[in-house]
């Protein structure tokens, strides 16, 4: 299997302050599905803004180790909990295409994969609509939809279920299980990650508690107690 | 009228800052009030969607225009949290005047600050990862 992220003994503390990670160590490989699995204040987002480099954190964090590049993080697509941090163009189209036309796609070109993109994730109605005129569970796709849309080497999603009901859960999904991608996804949400990953890290007071099989981990019960997840 | 009363209540504010200092009053107040005026009305005239196609990437339009554009939807969002502020603090506090009535205004102002630096912070964060600041 090859590995498209190695996090080695990663810790980070804000100034003056109690660690907030410690001793984070973990490898994610080529098309798998690894959710990170926290009670609020874990340290999830944290460690995802180390990864991307937004942090300053200790120990190390390698993209794509076999095939390492100068800006490794071009080839990773990022959602963040709030679809407002990445929607802001006057359509939803516009949104998807911008992150292409960024990448040296030609507009017209971006204008096409975007609606397919759109197409994709059931916002091809929407794609003329700006961002604020859509549904939470809306815009949460069409951020999504964006990440993909730069055919990116892998996903990484912080508590994309945030405020969803349980129909736009089942949505978002359906959406990110087809994705052939490698997908590394930040949340609270034990049914959500349980449908979609093969993998969970568990994660509590800021060090990783246990890691393993879907399964197995959410068929812990002590563990998902002493992680505040019951 | 009502749009524009935040916008006179800080071109007031100028020009009390201008004269409590002793210094002479200058026409920044009123430049001030002219700047939003006419950003608002241009805003208007322009026919925003569709222009990231029209636009040859890299130029100095597209920079203007993606500039533009990050600017009028960080506009929206301090409305957005301002109201919000606003909001939790008339819930919060007593119709009647009480002196806390002045503080929990100031707090409610301060702590605008705060969350406006945050979603700052992620949306250049977000935006820097699709390659924007490439």
């Amino acid at each position: 299997m090859t590995p498209v992220l190695e996090v080695e003994n990663l810790s980070f503390a804000y100034e003056r302050r109690a660690p907030v990670l410690a001793g984070i160590s973990f490898t994610v490989y080529a098309g798998e599905c690894v959710g990170i699995l926290g009670a609020n204040g874990a340290g999830k987002s944290t460690l995802l803004w180390c990864l991307l480099g937004l942090l300053k954190n200790q120990g190390t964090a390698r993209w794509f180790p076999r095939a390492p590049a100068r800006n490794a993080l071009r080839r990773i697509g990022v959602v963040f909990q709030n679809p407002e941090d990445h929607l802001f163009m006057p359509t939803v189209l516009e949104d998807v295409a911008l992150g292409l036309i960024n990448r040296g796609c030609q507009p017209a070109a971006a204008r096409e994969q975007a609606l397919v993109a759109l197409g994709q994730a059931g916002l091809g109605e929407a794609a003329a609509r700006p961002a604020s005129q859509l549904s939470l569970g809306e815009r949460k796709r069409a951020a999504i939809a964006a990440a993909p849309a730069t055919s990116p080497e892998m996903l990484v999603l912080d508590e994309p279920t945030a405020e969803l009901d349980p129909r736009s859960v089942r949505q978002l999904a359906a959406v990110l299980a087809d994705l052939p991608v490698a997908r590394l996804i930040a949340s609270h949400d034990r049914e959500f990650l349980g449908k979609l990953c093969s993998r969970l890290l568990v994660l509590g007071e800021g060090r990783l508690m246990a890691e393993g099989t879907a399964a197995r981990i959410l068929g812990d019960a002590g563990l998902l107690e002493r992680a505040g997840l019951i | 009228m009502k749009r524009l009363l935040p916008i006179l209540v800080f071109a007031a504010a100028l020009a009390l800052m201008q004269w409590a200092s002793g210094l002479p009053l200058t026409m920044l107040p009123l430049m001030t009030l002219a700047g939003f005026v006419v950003t608002v009305t241009l805003a208007r005239l322009v026919r925003w969607q569709g222009l990231v196609f029209r636009i040859r990437p890299g130029s100095r339009s597209y920079s203007a225009l993606l500039f533009a554009l990050f600017v009028r939807h960080f506009a929206g969002i301090l409305g957005a949290e301002t109201r919000r502020v606003l909001i939790a603090r008339r819930l919060a506090t007593p119709r009647t005047w009480k002196p806390g009535r002045a503080r929990s205004l100031l707090f409610a102002l301060a702590a605008l600050f705060g969350r406006a630096l945050t979603r700052a912070e992620r949306f250049y964060a977000a935006q820097s990862l699709r390659g924007m600041t490439d």
